[in-house]
């Protein structure tokens, strides 16, 4: 069965074990990748191989957090798509890819503080976040926003673009057939939250799109949006 | 198979599954989110593994860049979408590892050794009862042995390597590690 070059004790276990073997990474490279190949064409191995997998997973707690520099996620989009999430790479805007990776770091801290609590049993707020990036062909504006209908609270997490000078962003939401109802002017930073009124709380919801104006500093005087819409997205859950 | 669906907080094993659901339909929205919220757990595992900031760099691209590419696997195996992926990152970084150990052997370890940081708290990404389960059944090995499962599962140790950690030849530390792992599947099953 095995090519290890050790003696196979008697009691040798058979395939799961060998599973087992292959999941820790324990065999020598020439063994390991025979099992590789091995896993294409066996699904009873494959299955046995995954089982070891979960079993063993509750050891992966002992791996700290660790933050890769946004390099790494321009590299890999550049070798993935052949380009950056967002637009230029290069020369005068290696500042600006940058800047959008630190922006990314953000997101990231944003987004564990949201999602990892839910990993944990946590049986207070118990309904689905929601989640919508908002973004428009015609503008530079990138925003992801996280919901959490538990709280009422939106998270903002700015990823690009920024209101012209002397202008803010409003944030809405818009449900289809109806006008678009404020749920505030979104303060600058990179990971921000809105914190909505009961009353708005139940138009956010699956099905309703969100979506961000330019206005004058402190928000539409109307009530409704006054400039252009730089970015909207649909919200969905995750 | 563990099911997802009865440890508990499974709602985020939910969202990332979904997520990679997305990522094998070539949703690039889902995969910056999928980034987003696993590469931090995926790059501990390589640095741990590696050892080394810039290799462990190298290496979370190319877990990322598997994870693209395999995803429509991912609902094949029925696996939990936390076990699939740190199970892709530690292929990768030990495999990085075994390939520079031959290329440069000469390299003391000790030249590479980087302390890592206790677990925070972001890291517990593992439900709790599951864990302390098998840390109860790892809790009833013999402590050499118990650290030899650890030190495979988060150092990446080869047999080779646990073998001369422990002092003992490789047939005994073959024979022990996989008496351990039988041991550790029967506690599991009790």
């Amino acid at each position: 069965m095995s090519t290890v070059g050790i003696d196979l004790p008697d009691d040798s276990g058979g395939d799961d074990i060998l599973a087992a073997e292959f999941v820790l990474g324990v065999l020598p490279a020439d063994d390991h990748a025979a099992l590789e190949r091995r896993l294409d064409g066996d699904a009873g191995f494959a299955r046995q191989v995954a089982a070891w997998q979960d079993r063993l997973l509750p050891l992966a707690d002992g791996f700290a957090e660790g933050h890769p520099s946004p390099a790494v996620k321009r590299d890999l989009d550049i070798r993935l798509f052949g380009q950056a999430a967002s637009g230029p790479r290069a020369g005068f805007w290696e500042s600006l890819a940058l800047w959008r990776g630190l922006a990314g770091i953000a997101t990231a801290a944003f987004l564990f503080a949201v999602a990892l609590p839910r990993l944990a049993p946590d049986p207070a707020a118990d309904q689905a976040r929601l989640v919508a990036s908002l973004a428009d062909q015609a503008s530079d504006v990138h925003y992801v926003a996280v919901y959490d209908p538990g709280h009422g609270v939106v998270g903002l997490s700015h990823l690009s673009g920024n209101p012209a000078a002397g202008r803010a962003f409003e944030l809405w939401v818009v449900q289809a057939g109806q006008a678009p109802v404020s749920l505030g002017v979104i303060p600058a930073g990179a990971a921000v939250h809105l914190t909505l009124d009961s009353p708005l709380r139940t138009l956010v919801g699956t099905g309703a799109q969100l979506a961000i104006s330019l206005e004058p500093p402190g928000g539409s005087p109307t009530g409704l949006p006054t400039g252009a819409v730089v970015a909207a997205g649909d919200l969905r859950g995750i | 198979m563990r099911d997802a669906e009865t440890m508990p907080g499974s709602s985020g094993t939910d969202q990332i599954s979904s997520l990679i659901l997305r990522v094998a339909l070539r949703d690039r929205q889902a995969f910056d989110l999928l980034y987003q919220v696993t590469s931090g757990k995926l790059f501990g595992v390589c640095l741990r593994v590696l050892r080394n900031r810039p290799e462990a760099e190298e290496a979370v691209q190319d877990v990322f860049v598997k994870i693209w590419l395999k995803a429509d696997r991912f609902s094949v195996t029925g696996q939990s979408p936390m076990s699939w992926l740190i199970a892709i990152a530690r292929n990768q970084a030990i495999d990085r590892l075994r390939k520079r150990r031959d290329a440069a052997s000469a390299i003391g370890d000790a030249a590479l050794e980087v302390r890592d940081p206790a677990p925070g708290p972001e890291a517990r990404s593992i439900a709790t009862g599951e864990r302390h389960r098998l840390d109860g059944c790892i809790s009833e090995l013999e402590d050499d042995r118990a650290a030899a499962v650890k030190g495979a599962y988060l150092d990446g140790y080869s047999y080779a390597d646990l073998a001369a950690r422990h002092r003992v030849p490789l047939n005994t530390m073959r024979t022990w590690l996989r008496r351990s792992l039988l041991r550790l599947r029967e506690c599991l099953e009790r």
